[in-house]
């Protein structure tokens, strides 16, 4: 294949969109993008088998910036930090803040900066762990990139996913992105504290959530005054 | 840090390599001097970066590269498209070309692999190559 119709396909990919692709290059697009998406479960397969075989518990945690994914993980870590070896994963386009964030209450952190990409994907965990002694862990938590649209191409092998929400989003997050609720374990309804002063319906929230995925567990907390943060980690089963 | 890639270079420069050596100290290097990400004067776009992450002053990096995790890169590198590199150090003013897979390896000093397509594992590479042919590869 010539270094033009390779650089053709390769944007388009980037673009995630077959249908700009010329009738030309149609065809290899979408198998290119057909292999992708099987090589990433494959993979994301055998992260899980990997972890499992050293009894180390992952969690996925997914939402969009500012919805509270870092600070649910600092309360989380807090509490948890006497009982597990925690390392968490913080995938960013760009930056080391949340991973300083989380250091600062004892756990171990990677981070990756993605750059262009907008989630992370099975292969950046898989290079992470086999880089990593396993045996020094029993809990690794991964903070994805932070939107609500990208991370569901891609499952990482986790033994389990957090979708985390806030009310300062609008009660239509969820309705407007089901297809993250479809894949996760957890919905997290975060800053319940602000909910009154902004209006927001939560009980729609947590409807849309139930309709979407009747097998979905949905709580509402608040990472800042820590309410209902002990009832997640029963949730997690930890 | 520093010390110990000067020690290392010095071990791949002589001319009777002792191998257990090169690797126990690239292992040291990458287990233990490399910490955290140092990324702050690179030229290019938005790569992508697994830390831990090394790069030295004005390493060129083009599109959709991956870096990391465990890799140092020496100053007035070149890293074109596509490039891959993993657990790897990579001295100063080395090119690798596009597409080019590095996993486990070190790149000696003023290296150029002047080609495309290329995957190296658990090497040491030294040339200025212009196709795989070209360079010298030691296997570690």
């Amino acid at each position: 294949m010539s270094e033009k119709k390779d650089q053709d396909i390769q944007r388009i990919k980037e673009l995630e969109s077959i249908n700009l692709a010329t009738d030309e290059i149609r065809d290899v697009v979408v198998q290119t993008k057909m292999q992708v998406e099987k090589d990433n479960e494959l993979l994301a397969q055998r992260n899980n088998k990997d972890l499992k075989q050293f009894n180390v518990k992952s969690i996925d945690i997914v939402g969009a910036i500012g919805a509270g994914k870092t600070a649910i993980i600092e309360k989380i870590v807090e509490l948890l930090a006497d009982k597990y070896r925690i390392l968490v994963i913080c995938g960013d386009i760009t930056t080391r803040v949340d991973a300083d964030r989380i250091q600062a209450y004892n756990a171990e952190t990677i981070q990756i900066n993605t750059g262009r990409e907008c989630a992370l994907n099975a292969y950046h965990i898989h290079q992470i762990i086999t880089n990593r002694d396993l045996n020094n862990y029993d809990l690794l938590f991964i903070e994805n990139v932070g939107n609500l649209i990208c991370p569901s191409d891609f499952t990482l092998g986790t033994d389990k996913r957090i979708t985390v929400v806030s009310t300062t989003e609008g009660e239509w997050v969820i309705e407007k992105h089901p297809m993250l609720f479809k894949m996760s374990d957890i919905a997290v309804i975060n800053k319940i504290d602000l909910a009154d002063r902004l209006g927001t319906n939560i009980q729609k929230m947590i409807d849309d959530a139930k309709e979407i995925n009747p097998q979905i567990e949905v709580i509402t907390t608040s990472a800042k005054t820590g309410k209902n943060i002990e009832e997640l980690i029963k949730l997690l089963g930890l | 840090m520093r010390d110990k890639l000067n020690e290392l270079e010095k071990y791949v420069k002589e001319t009777y390599m002792d191998i257990t050596k090169i690797l126990n100290l690239m292992i040291e290097i990458l287990d233990k001097n490399i910490r955290g990400l140092k990324i702050e004067n690179y030229i290019g776009d938005y790569p992508t970066f697994m830390e831990p992450v090394i790069l030295g002053d004005k390493v060129k990096i083009g599109d959709d590269v991956l870096i990391g995790p465990k890799v140092y890169i020496g100053s007035n590198s070149e890293i074109e498209d596509y490039v891959e590199i993993s657990n790897s150090i990579i001295f100063d003013n080395v090119k690798i070309g596009i597409n080019s897979k590095i996993n486990n390896c070190i790149i000696m000093k003023d290296s150029k692999l002047n080609f495309a397509n290329s995957s190296f594992n658990d090497s040491i590479l030294k040339g200025k190559a212009e196709s795989v042919e070209d360079l010298e590869i030691i296997p570690l």
